[in-house]
């Protein structure tokens, strides 16, 4: 346990000294945020009293101190247009939220469905060996002699194999607005089967759950790219364990030793890409809310940049990096339940 | 349009009711007898960091401002010809001088609460918009707004100002005396806020409307973050107006029978403004070069995606006193070649032609001007700036940079707030004693011939030596689908003027 609080406030710190940066980046970028406010007709008197108002004639250090002493009592202090940034934060956090979960369990239950069948295939498709551990001995050899029917279709998973290793290529190496705009295009504009925009209801919610679909492919879709791969990869590895060997020996099924002995030395891995995943997608989601109109934190991020409003940069950037933090600590939890007894 | 420029200036007696039918016929696209019902589904503009309720505020969301202009009356509103048309003021009389002008607000007139809207009420809202917004949405000092009568708002000004019923076009919306919390809007505007969230709002029909009752059941607005997002929303269904969504879905749209692509004319000027006062182009003979040595035909198809139409360095092409008779200004390499020589311009060195992605095109129309002027040994580096460290860094200082404008009904509004010495808004640090006597000439006119040429002469001095490259002005592009009728069809903020709109079966 005093590791895992050690790396707690290492990672509070981190978080701190990134609030911190953000503090300084966004004041050092050109441009008033007053002037923002105010707009482009505002005399120099009147951008100086605005000034004065939101407190940007003091020093940095100072105007970080009371933001973030705020945020230690819940309070995230307000916009440069006098909005509460609790309020919204409260109003945009949610959708973000839902559409960031809905992405990373679509991403999560593709990729290990996709990767467990990708690794399983690949080592019984005789001749396809691709990356380390396709060569030795995988999970389903042992079975090979006894299962006449599965290599008679050996030649159509070869191929799917084939599929797979591009596909996860391209779809992992495609950013999200590019994906967003071809989803679009395709299932909105040409085939009309779903809404190419989210328009919300009077609960900010999305007014109907099938304008949910492409948004969330279009965060998902990289992300089972890359963590298809990155599964297949930790399944391939933990396969060729020597305890999984003599299992195999023992003559245990391909599922038992899938799940039992394969998958746990495969987890931290593979729990450690699914945690990057989160912030990537909370990063995507940046793109892709504003693709889709989605209304969620990532155009509040877009704007307040443009307006030079820090604190609410900031308090986007501790909220998303709390969420990270969050999730990271799942991750090690996992991480150390899987190697109980191992480390 | 039986009024000429006297009527204007005078607003005689009646006038409004006049001006309100004129304005309505002109400016929209009237087809089949109107259906009443329905919900309209509007999409606008919108930034969720920048959403402002408050309608005396800098309303810097298209969303809000569409919001606002529905849910509060402004005393007037843009038209066509004339280009002031009444709102919550039916008329307004200036004294001899025009100095003190006169607005007498509509009869029956109530806010949405059924309580009758007052003078106090429209003093106490003027007063606010000059406090919260400052002279440059109400050029009215807050102690020279006055009430008289029950019925009356008295504004005066230090100087002569013929242009007050334009000055108070628009932002000039109406609350109820001590109103500060905007949550529930109570305005006088033609639709009620029935509900709102997050830059969305529902508004339903104000029955009561001083006005002609409105057709339309009620408006959704969405608020959209792209302006690819807004194209799309339209182009697949999801709404039936899509706001100044720009020449790309413009072009989108154009084959299908199913949506309207709705052309606003003198929507927007994109231009450069050059340093008049010091710097490469102190020299009227180099800002002439600079003028003659853009192609403006081919700017306006590449930038504009030939929506638009070409200019004439003068701004406010859309005004009934747009001078049609100076000739227009093409290009001329050689003459521009002759002029930068005369004028000993150095044309060894680049210069920079500062820029920023704010209007759809501006970046692209900087990259073209450097690429034209090329041609005539005047070399352009375009620099690209954050909109934010633009206005803050570049804005009314440097000597090149582009410049956009919208709603441009009036040239004598940008010359007044523009190109006059004393104006705080002078990009090109114009200062000219023949202009300056010119403009206050016009804002000062007692007649018709004395205010026609006075604008004249400020539209031939700003086209000889001003310091504007006017060389187009780009269409609003609305895409409506094809049920949607009487739309908004003038330039600019005249844009949110939806009340007369209506939606077939």
């Amino acid at each position: 346990m005093i590791p895992f609080a050690r790396l707690l406030v290492r990672r509070i710190a981190l978080l701190i000294a990134l609030l911190a940066t953000v503090f300084v980046v966004v004041d050092l970028l050109p441009g008033s945020t007053a002037r923002a406010v105010l707009g482009r007709d505002a005399t120099p008197e009147r951008v100086a009293a605005k000034e004065r108002e939101l407190g940007l004639d003091r020093p940095l250090p100072e105007r970080f101190w009371s933001w973030i002493s705020g945020v230690l009592t819940g309070d995230f202090g307000s916009t440069a247009r006098g909005r509460s940034i609790n309020e919204l934060l409260a109003d945009k956090f949610p959708p973000t939220l839902l559409l960031g979960g809905l992405a990373l369990v679509v991403t999560v239950v593709v990729s290990l469905v996709l990767g467990a069948w990708w690794a399983a295939r690949q080592s019984l498709a005789p001749g396809v060996g691709v990356g380390p551990g396709a060569v030795t001995a995988g999970v389903v050899p042992a079975r090979r002699g006894a299962d006449t029917l599965r290599r008679s279709t050996a030649v159509i998973r070869q191929s799917t194999v084939r599929i797979l290793q591009p596909a996860t290529t391209v779809a992992a190496a495609i950013p999200e607005f590019v994906v967003a705009t071809l989803l679009i295009l395709v299932f909105a504009l040409a085939a009309g089967w779903l809404p190419a925009v989210t328009i919300t209801d009077r609960s900010g919610f999305p007014a109907s759950p099938d304008m949910l679909i492409l948004p969330v492919l279009a965060l998902a879709i990289p992300q089972i790219g890359w963590n298809t791969r990155v599964v297949r990869a930790a399944l391939v590895d933990a396969a060729q364990a020597p305890h999984v060997e003599s299992t195999v020996l023992d003559g245990i099924s391909a599922r038992t030793v899938l799940v039992r002995h394969v998958l746990p030395f495969a987890l931290p891995t593979i729990v450690a890409s699914f945690a990057t995943t989160v912030g990537m997608v909370l990063g995507g989601s940046l793109v892709v809310e504003t693709i889709f109109n989605y209304p969620g934190l990532g155009a509040v991020l877009a704007g307040s940049v443009a307006d030079r409003d820090v604190s609410v940069v900031a308090s986007v950037v501790a909220l998303s990096g709390a969420v990270i933090m969050c999730v990271l600590a799942v991750a090690d939890g996992i991480r150390a339940w899987s190697l109980r007894g191992h480390g | 349009m039986g009024l000429n420029r006297r009527q204007l200036l005078q607003s005689s007696l009646g006038v409004g009711a006049v001006l309100l039918l004129a304005a309505c016929s002109k400016d929209t696209d009237s087809s089949g007898p109107a259906r009443r019902g329905g919900t309209l589904r509007v999409g606008a503009l919108g930034t969720a960091a920048r959403i402002e309720r408050d309608p005396h505020a800098n309303l810097s969301n298209d969303s809000d401002f569409l919001i606002t202009s529905l849910v509060y009356d402004a005393l007037t509103v843009p038209g066509a010809d004339p280009n002031v048309a009444p709102r919550l003021a039916t008329r307004w009389e200036p004294d001899v001088e025009r100095r003190r002008w006169t607005f007498t607000l509509a009869d029956g007139a109530t806010f949405h609460d059924g309580t009758p809207v007052t003078s106090d009420d429209v003093v106490w809202s003027l007063r606010r918009l000059r406090t919260v917004g400052g002279a440059s949405k109400m050029p009215v000092a807050v102690e020279d707004i006055a009430a008289d009568g029950p019925n009356r708002v008295v504004l005066t000004v230090p100087e002569p100002n013929t242009q007050l019923p334009l000055l108070v076009r628009l932002m000039t919306f109406t609350v109820k005396k001590d109103t500060t919390d905007f949550t529930k809007a109570v305005g006088t505007g033609p639709f009620r806020l029935e509900s709102y969230q997050g830059g969305n709002a529902r508004l339903v029909r104000n029955e009561r409307w001083h006005g002609e009752p409105p057709l339309l059941d009620a408006i959704e607005v969405t608020m959209f973050e792209s302006a690819t997002a807004l194209g799309n929303a339209v182009l697949g269904g999801q709404i039936d107006l899509a706001s100044n969504v720009g020449a790309i879905a413009g072009r989108t749209a154009e084959g299908r029978a199913d949506l309207r692509v709705v052309r606003r004319a003198d929507d927007t000027m994109l231009g450069v403004a050059m340093r008049a006062s010091d710097g490469p182009f102190a020299d009227a003979r180099v800002r002439t070069a600079v003028r003659l040595g853009v192609d403006r035909n081919a700017l306006v198809n590449q930038v504009h995606s030939g929506y638009g139409k070409v200019a004439n360095d003068i701004l406010g092409t859309g005004d009934p006193m747009y001078d049609k008779s100076i000739a227009q200004r093409t290009r001329d390499v050689d003459r521009a070649r002759t002029l930068l020589r005369e004028a000993s311009f150095d044309t060894g060195r680049s210069y920079p032609l500062l820029t920023k992605a704010e209007a759809p095109g501006e970046v692209e129309s900087a990259k073209v001007i450097a690429t034209q002027l090329a041609d005539i040994g005047v070399r352009l580096e375009v620099v690209t700036q954050d909109a934010n460290a633009f206005y803050d860094q570049t804005w009314l200082k440097a000597p090149l940079y582009t410049v956009s404008w919208g709603t441009n009904d009036s040239t004598l509004f940008y010359a007044n707030k523009l190109m006059s010495s004393g104006s705080n808004r002078n990009e090109t640090d114009f200062k000219d004693a023949a202009f300056d006597a010119a403009t206050a000439k016009a804002l000062a006119a007692q007649s018709d011939s004395e205010y026609g040429q006075a604008c004249r002469d400020v539209q031939r001095i700003q086209h000889e030596r001003g310091g504007y490259l006017v060389w187009g002005m780009a269409d609003g592009i609305d895409i409506a689908s094809a049920r949607v009728h009487d739309l908004p069809t003038l330039g600019g903020y005249a844009r949110v003027q939806l009340e007369r709109a209506w939606l077939a079966e």
